[in-house]
């Protein structure tokens, strides 16, 4: 049953147009490691893909903004339109409707951040060694996939704002709040996705700076996929489809 | 069936397949139900009433996506909110014309079917196809079907599970008058076989042609319940208010206020306003007074004949 959801929702997700928009988007990453061999002096390239491709572009930006659409609209979009009624009024347990969607959501995401992610990375370490940065941020940004889908999908279930809810989480939060105060970052799924990666990367902090340690990042991105679906799951489990929404 | 604000009798709920217990419903501050009571058996039951008179929000209660504020609702004798297990005997047509528009017909009553879990999602979607008379539109997108066709579409997904009880949230919108009458004969045929099928419309006319038994719901109160000949008798025979523009208003003013029809009149800016309690004794009357007096009649106009008022008088009597 989970697969069906997945699938069906999947189909649903591709067939909007903004999915589309966001592909070209995510391919941003390839152009810009291109333009980056072609025309940049800067020769530290382990340096460079690894704080302005990976950090600053594709996990503090593509990343959560890819989630955040995928994410919100794999249940939220239905509930907006009047299709989750289709699936709602079947006997279907809340928990395989949330599983369904959420596998989805994090499929899509991660697929369409990692892909270009890595090609970008190939081109932009072309002629120097890679020190695990390939591989390091391909986990990461499947694992920060996972979390960040968790909580979007979790966010479209509690508010009919979701996007917006969620635009606050990335840019307020994660981008200015977590900058200003050190101890917010135990709630900053970008800061559990770099210390995912920094298990895998052999290379000074100087090149990469995860602020968060890798045994507690990981036990936090877990803890937060744990509550996250779980909350979802109760929230839609009491989920009412009336006048009020 | 019974209704009403009453307690129901056991006996009134042995043999129902719906029961509302006292069930209020409210959103902050705005109570949408209020206290109402009733069951339903096999056979097709109308929730009739005006626009936000509380219909959808009962029909929503019946079909598990709101919790009662107060009060209780069963369906085949378990708890319709927070129970998706019921969905296994429950199809629900809902009002939103929204069908996932990326799927052919087919596909989307096959996905019904696959969430049902049932066996063989394929035969089940072709039989329902068949049943809403969609086969020739079955295998193109449902973003281009028309508002009938969606209508006929929703009801087979609702059907694919040959479900016990049906609850159609205004099931004609955008139906032309040919899939109309395709349907009535669908859900007629449905009753027969022993479903429960409750539907809701603000149009008169369709309770008429489709319900048997009638609920009227206004204010988010139940304003009367029982046979649809019942509540047409009382609606004919509440009183009717009429404006008269004529050669001489006062003189047949003075004529119809010794007659047992008229309960009173009044001169008013568009001409004189007549009440009348019997409204056939009074329609045969008029001519003939307006003649013996020598007053020639303009215009007879009803001047309460909206569905609103006819309800409001329900609420009232």
């Amino acid at each position: 049953m989970i697969g069906i959801i997945a699938v069906m929702t999947l189909r649903q997700l591709l067939g909007r147009s903004r999915t589309i928009l966001l592909g070209l988007l995510a391919l941003l990453p390839i152009l810009l490691a291109l333009a980056y061999r072609i025309g940049s002096e800067d020769t530290d390239q382990q340096k460079w893909v690894a704080q302005v491709l990976f950090d600053g572009l594709i996990v503090t930006v593509l990343l959560p903004l890819l989630a955040l659409v995928y994410g919100t609209a794999a249940l939220g979009a239905e509930i907006e339109d009047g299709t989750a009624v289709y699936l709602l009024a079947k006997p279907v347990s809340r928990t395989k409707i949330i599983i369904g969607k959420l596998l989805a959501a994090w499929a899509l995401t991660s697929v369409t951040v990692l892909v270009p992610g890595l090609v970008a990375g190939w081109i932009g370490l072309q002629g120097v060694p890679g020190h695990g940065l390939l591989v390091g941020f391909g986990i990461a940004l499947v694992t920060g996939s996972l979390v960040y889908s968790a909580l979007f999908v979790m966010l479209s279930v509690i508010t009919s704002r979701a996007l917006i809810a969620g635009l606050v989480y990335v840019f307020i939060w994660e981008g200015l709040i977590n900058g200003l105060f050190a101890g917010t970052r135990l709630f900053s799924v970008r800061h559990y996705t770099l210390a995912v990666a920094d298990i895998f990367v052999d290379l000074p902090r100087t090149v990469l700076d995860a602020k968060l340690g890798s045994v507690p990042a990981v036990v936090l991105m877990i803890a937060a996929i744990g509550a996250t679906v779980w909350y979802a799951i109760r929230r839609l489990r009491r989920f009412e489809i009336g006048e009020s929404t | 069936m019974s209704g009403g604000t009453e307690v129901l009798s056991e006996a009134e709920e042995a043999g129902a397949t719906i029961v509302l217990r006292d069930v209020s419903r409210w959103y902050g501050n705005v109570v949408a139900v209020n206290g109402m009571s009733f069951t339903a058996g096999p056979g097709i039951t109308g929730l009739l009433g005006p626009n936000g008179a509380g219909k959808s929000t009962v029909l929503h209660m019946l079909s598990g996506f709101l919790q009662p504020s107060a009060g209780e609702v069963t369906v085949l004798g378990e708890p319709a909110w927070g129970n998706p297990g019921l969905y296994r005997r429950l199809g629900l047509v809902p009002e939103r014309e929204s069908v996932y528009g990326s799927l052919t017909g087919y596909e989307f009553v096959r996905l019904n079917a696959r969430l049902q879990g049932l066996s063989d999602a394929d035969e089940s979607a072709r039989q329902a196809i068949r049943l809403v008379d969609l086969e020739d539109a079955a295998d193109r997108s449902t973003g281009g079907y028309s508002k009938g066709m969606k209508q006929r579409i929703k009801v087979a997904a609702a059907l694919v599970h040959d479900p016990a009880v049906l609850l159609l949230d205004e099931p004609f919108n955008g139906a032309d008058p040919r899939q109309r009458l395709h349907m009535i004969e669908l859900f007629r045929k449905l009753a027969a076989e022993g479903r429960t099928i409750i539907f809701s419309s603000h149009i008169l006319e369709e309770v008429e042609r489709l319900a048997e038994r009638v609920l009227v719901v206004v204010g988010g109160r139940l304003a009367a319940s029982g046979a649809f000949r019942e509540i047409r008798r009382l609606m004919t025979d509440r009183p009717h208010t009429f404006t008269l523009r004529t050669s001489d208003d006062r003189r047949l003013a003075a004529a119809l206020v010794g007659h047992a029809s008229v309960v009173g009149v009044e001169f008013g800016a568009e001409g004189l306003t007549v009440r009348t309690s019997q409204l056939g004794a009074f329609a045969l009357a008029i001519p003939t007074i307006a003649r013996s007096c020598g007053v020639t009649l303009r215009e007879l106009r009803p001047t309460d004949e909206s569905l609103e008022d006819v309800f409001s008088y329900l609420v009232n009597r």
